[in-house]
């Protein structure tokens, strides 16, 4: 029995913080359009950059969380500008190209920051201090209370981002441009600033989710190519496009890979996704959810 | 048109000519770097095809270089037979496996099109680890056997090899068929809509680029003496090849070789900066990208272009 | 059309004339090679950017300088002629392949990385040099020799093999955990690579033979992030001790079984944890960590140690990593071979360095004979290397074994329960 109550806890804690990366990457392609290749070194500079100022700069765990969403936002709207409004405003590539290019210049881009930050900080593994840290005991499993805080603040943050783009004026200009760039610019809505917004929420959240990551699990340099790669895959099994589709995909994946861990072999812990991955790809290609 | 094409292929034959005599002056270690340049030339004029042509970005072209270069080492380790044979079972393998990829790959487009690729080379770098007493696993799979141990032979093999190769794929790019699938990259509908089978020279454009890759790959493996994931399977040699490819010049076939002895030549430039030369390469890489579009073979063919 | 030639001409032309002003700026870039006094090169191809193989060239270099300023080898001076791999075998293959044909090294030091050793290896056969690793741990490099010694001979594994690896953490844990702590039982928990396959071979041979019950044996995938399963899973079957093999991670299993409060205490290889830096990249969660090394700070294995680590730190600022020490050594019984062979003469060099006996950083070495299972290998045990069993304390990596080389005793972290399978 304590073995089920390990699996669903472990798993419900990744699946969550699964669940934020994911649902970052799918309301960027959702809105924007464009598929992120510099995810993971997003959520890498982020979890560096919490890490860096508890160890540089000896600041607290709230101060260095902090600090590392901040770089996390940051970051986000500098790739916006340098790389993604350049491209999606040239008029040097015809626009049937331009998805290419944007993708190509975000993979360069996620690699410059990925090889920075081994410059910087070498490519070793980097934890964040947790803001909660001592042990709780759960139907007899002994789990870090950090499991339950990244849980919390995981749903907390997506309950958020719903409340924004189905209550608030801004966040329904932002879903009507998702489906209908043209037809919102009609309404006279500035579509760059729906844009723009756009990056800065995506930045927060992969801002938090980065430093939740650093607080679980720990990052390197190297993690990052294998986080964008994840949430591309949960992205697509959810159905591209779709939020809903990508957090319950983002739990399919979680469980799956929980649940190899314990029962299987921990050497195999991947490989049940990767088939469905593939699985899916074969027999569905639009995901669960998908629309596109 | 007809003009211009033939003035590019005569200037390529000369640099080719010319390279032929490098070896006269210099030494040991550029001709080995040139070496790899040609190479992953190969790759690179490989995967736009696939990419410039076909319209199909392939994240995994280290997926089909892998598959050749190990097919041919693991032959090689096991059995010893003559190189000529272990390179050929290597480049069907390729060709195998590039079917098996095509097939599912083709349903769909865009976005899927990249991440099935990218699923498969992920798949085979678990294969490479989990069956390591076959391939190594992360010590690399060291052959027995290498073509030659000098550095001119080798460099020659290389350097008339990319031309050779170059060579077909620029003609295959130039033919009907390559017309036909430049219109079903760009616009797939209107070019079935015409009659073509647009699936069957995707496929078509998958096999030859299997070919080649896995040819290049399995004479790599019998140039350096090993392989392994991390320096022929891991996606950033796959970012590599991209980037070289969009750098020299999509859609040309020999800009790719163009972008890849740029890339070869700049991080040998700036090797005092010791770590911070890749992320610089890359910086520069994005340049490009971002401001010429059109690649170095763009820059370099402009005049023809104002003219 | 006479027009549109002459302009479309000049495009190609640029081409050309770009292209051969590249190549000829990458041919001035390497010098011509000068006569000189006729020194003893040796080549060195390390990753000098990376944290461990940065110090094999330093460590080198340090080497032939002491050594010139004795007056050098009969005479002769020493010198090093570094090459950076960037951590690859190609370029590795590559930088070896100039350091022989172009160079003339007399012998080679390299790498700290199987996989390039390895790929190294035939390469040493094929053009007859000596080349000896500071650093690699594979057990298929010695390997590769008894099976083709002819060709092969020429390469000498200046590290333990991951057998011998083994065999060093199984004597340790013989005095400190069965003999101190009364231990019984334990989990052997590795991440599924190929440096682990022989060490776990070797661990659940030595492992009973010292009094260690081994209850399960667990590979997990290298690139695994969460490892609250596999210390669930250890935890369900109360073993005394986690034996550990894991390299390419190290931070992240350390850091959540230091949350997650394992009560279980971790003893074995960790290679990440002989990094000074190691403490601060965990937070501190390192603490209580037993691990596996041949060199610890201000531990004096040897009379030749201290002295060394001091000459480097003041020359470099920094403390040498693992591979530094041995790659010292190297130069010195390098140099001492071709003494007592009296030439340079590759076959010569090898006979003598078979024969080698000498006194180094990190104890005394002496390879393994021609017809052992593993040839040039290192001979790990009492008489010549023993290895050193050290734990993270407050900050420090501090030795406990063997006793003669001790600072500290064994402690550990409150959530730790010794001697808890019942």
């Amino acid at each position: 029995m304590t073995l089920f109550w390990q699996i669903l806890i472990d798993g419900f804690a990744i699946s969550s913080l699964y669940a934020l990366g994911a649902t970052g990457f799918a309301l960027i392609f959702g809105v924007s359009g464009v598929l992120n290749l510099s995810h993971g070194a997003l959520m890498v500079a982020a979890v560096v950059a919490a890490w860096a100022a508890g160890a540089d700069l000896h600041t607290g765990p709230y101060a260095g969380a902090a600090i590392g969403v901040a770089v996390g936002f940051a970051l986000s709207l500098l790739t916006y500008f340098v790389v993604v409004q350049p491209l999606q405003r040239t008029r040097k590539i015809r626009e049937e190209e331009k998805e290419i290019f944007i993708l190509t210049a975000t993979l360069l881009w996620g690699i410059m920051i990925q090889q920075l930050i081994a410059y910087l900080y070498t490519d070793n593994a980097k934890t964040v201090d947790p803001i909660v840290q001592g042990v709780v005991s759960v139907a007899g499993v002994r789990t870090p209370a950090n499991e339950f805080f990244t849980a919390i603040i995981c749903w907390l943050v997506i309950a958020l981002l719903w409340l924004l783009v189905n209550r608030t004026r801004a966040g329904k200009a932002v879903l009507a441009a998702s489906m209908n760039p043209r037809g919102v610019t009609l309404l006279g809505v500035e579509l760059s600033r729906i844009y723009v917004a756009i990056w800065a929420i995506y930045g927060l959240l992969v801002g938090i989710a980065g430093v939740l990551l650093g607080m679980f699990l720990g990052v390197s340099s190297y993690s990052a190519g294998p986080l964008t790669a994840s949430a591309f895959a949960i992205v697509v099994l959810g159905g591209l496009g779709s939020v809903p589709g990508a957090l319950i995909a983002a739990y399919v994946v979680g469980y799956l890979e929980t649940v190899t861990a314990y029962l299987i072999s921990p050497a195999y812990r991947t490989i049940p996704a990767l088939l469905l991955l593939v699985a899916v790809m074969y027999v569905r290609p639009r995901g669960l959810l998908g629309r596109r | 048109m007809h003009s211009r094409t033939t003035t590019i292929l005569l200037v390529a034959f000369g640099v080719v000519v010319l390279s032929a005599f490098l070896p006269l002056w210099l030494n040991a270690y550029i001709l080995g770097l040139l070496t790899m340049a040609y190479y992953s030339g190969v790759f690179a004029m490989a995967w736009d095809l696939l990419f410039g042509f076909a319209g199909e970005v392939n994240f995994g072209p280290t997926f089909l270089i892998g598959t050749g270069a190990y097919t041919a080492g693991i032959l090689d380790s096991l059995y010893q037979p003559p190189i000529w044979l272990c390179v050929a079972a290597g480049t069907a393998a390729a060709v195998v496996g590039g079917v098996v990829l095509a097939l599912p790959a083709l349903r769909v487009r865009g976005p899927y099109f990249g991440l099935t690729t990218l699923v498969a080379v992920l798949m085979l770098q678990n294969f490479i680890v989990v069956d390591a007493h076959l391939t190594g696993g992360e010590n690399g799979l060291t052959v027995p056997d290498v073509i030659s141990i000098n550095d001119t032979t080798n460099y020659e093999i290389a350097l008339w090899f990319m031309a050779v190769s170059g060579a077909i794929l620029f003609a295959l790019a130039r033919s009907p068929v390559g017309l036909i699938l430049q219109a079903s990259g760009q616009d797939a509908v209107q070019a079935g809509a015409l009659g073509f089978n647009v699936t069957k020279h995707k496929l078509t454009a998958f096999i030859i680029s299997a070919f080649f890759s896995g040819l290049a790959g399995a004479l790599l493996v019998f140039y350096v003496g090993s392989a392994s994931a991390s320096s022929i399977v891991d996606i950033t040699v796959g970012v590599q090849i991209i980037i070289a490819a969009v750098i020299g010049g999509r859609r040309t076939i020999l800009g790719a070789v163009l972008g890849a002895v740029f890339l070869v030549a700049m991080s040998e430039a700036l090797r005092p900066l010791g770590d911070l030369s890749n992320f610089v390469v890359f910086t520069l890489a994005l340049g490009v990208v971002l401001f010429f579009p059109n690649g170095l073979f763009g820059l370099l063919t402009r005049a023809r272009e104002d003219a | 059309m006479k027009r549109t030639d002459r302009r479309g001409m000049r495009a190609p032309i640029l081409a050309t004339l770009s292209a051969g002003a590249a190549v000829a700026v990458l041919s001035l870039a390497t010098p011509a090679f000068a006569q000189a006094n006729d020194p003893i090169k040796i080549g060195v191809i390390a990753e000098a950017t990376a944290v461990a193989g940065s110090s094999i060239p330093q460590a080198a270099q340090l080497a032939a300088d002491e050594i010139n300023a004795a007056g050098g080898v009969n005479g002769r001076k020493i010198q090093i002629v570094s090459y950076d791999d960037h951590s690859t075998a190609p370029e590795a293959v590559r930088a070896f392949q100039r350091a022989v044909s172009q160079d003339h090294v007399n012998a080679v030091i390299a790498s700290y990385i199987s996989e390039v050793v390895l790929a190294l290896e035939p390469w040493a056969g094929r053009l007859k040099t000596v080349t000896v690793t500071p650093g690699a741990a594979s057990d298929v490099i010695t390997q590769n020799i008894a099976k083709d010694y002819d060709h092969l001979k020429y390469m000498f594994h200046g590290y333990a093999t991951s057998t011998s690896i083994a065999d060093a953490t199984c004597a340790a844990a013989k005095d400190l955990l069965v003999g101190q702590l009364h231990m019984k039982s334990a989990v052997v928990m590795s991440e599924d690579a190929a440096w682990t396959t022989p060490l776990d071979v070797e661990y659940l041979k030595c492992l009973p033979q010292i009094g260690l019950k081994v209850l399960d044996h667990i590979r997990f995938s290298p690139d695994t992030t969460d490892f609250t399963p596999i210390f669930n899973k250890i935890e369900g079957e109360k073993p005394d001790v986690i034996i550990t093999g894991i390299s390419h991670v190290g931070v992240q299993p350390t850091v959540q079984w230091k949350q997650q409060e394992v009560p279980i205490p971790m003893f074995g290889v960790s290679s990440q944890a002989t990094n000074s830096s190691f403490w601060n990249d965990t937070n501190g969660a390192t603490e209580g960590v037993l691990f596996q090394g041949f060199s610890g700070p201000d531990v004096a294995v040897t009379p030749k140690t201290l002295p060394f680590v001091q000459a480097f730190v003041k020359r470099f600022g920094n403390t040498p990593s693992y591979c530094g020490y041995t790659a010292y050594d190297e130069v010195y019984y390098i140099a001492d071979a071709i003494k007592r062979a009296g030439s340079t003469d590759p076959d010569k060099l090898v006979d003598a360095l078979e024969k080698t006996d000498y006194v180094g950083t990190i104890g005394r070495v002496e390879f393994k004979g021609r017809d052992t299972a593993n040839p040039h290998a290192l001979k790990i045990g009492p008489q010549t290397i023993t290895g050193l069993m050290l734990q993270w304390q407050n900050g420090k990596q501090v030795n406990l074994w063997p006793a003669n080389v001790a600072n500290g005793k064994v402690k550990f972290p409150p959530f730790i329960k010794v001697g808890s399978a019942d």
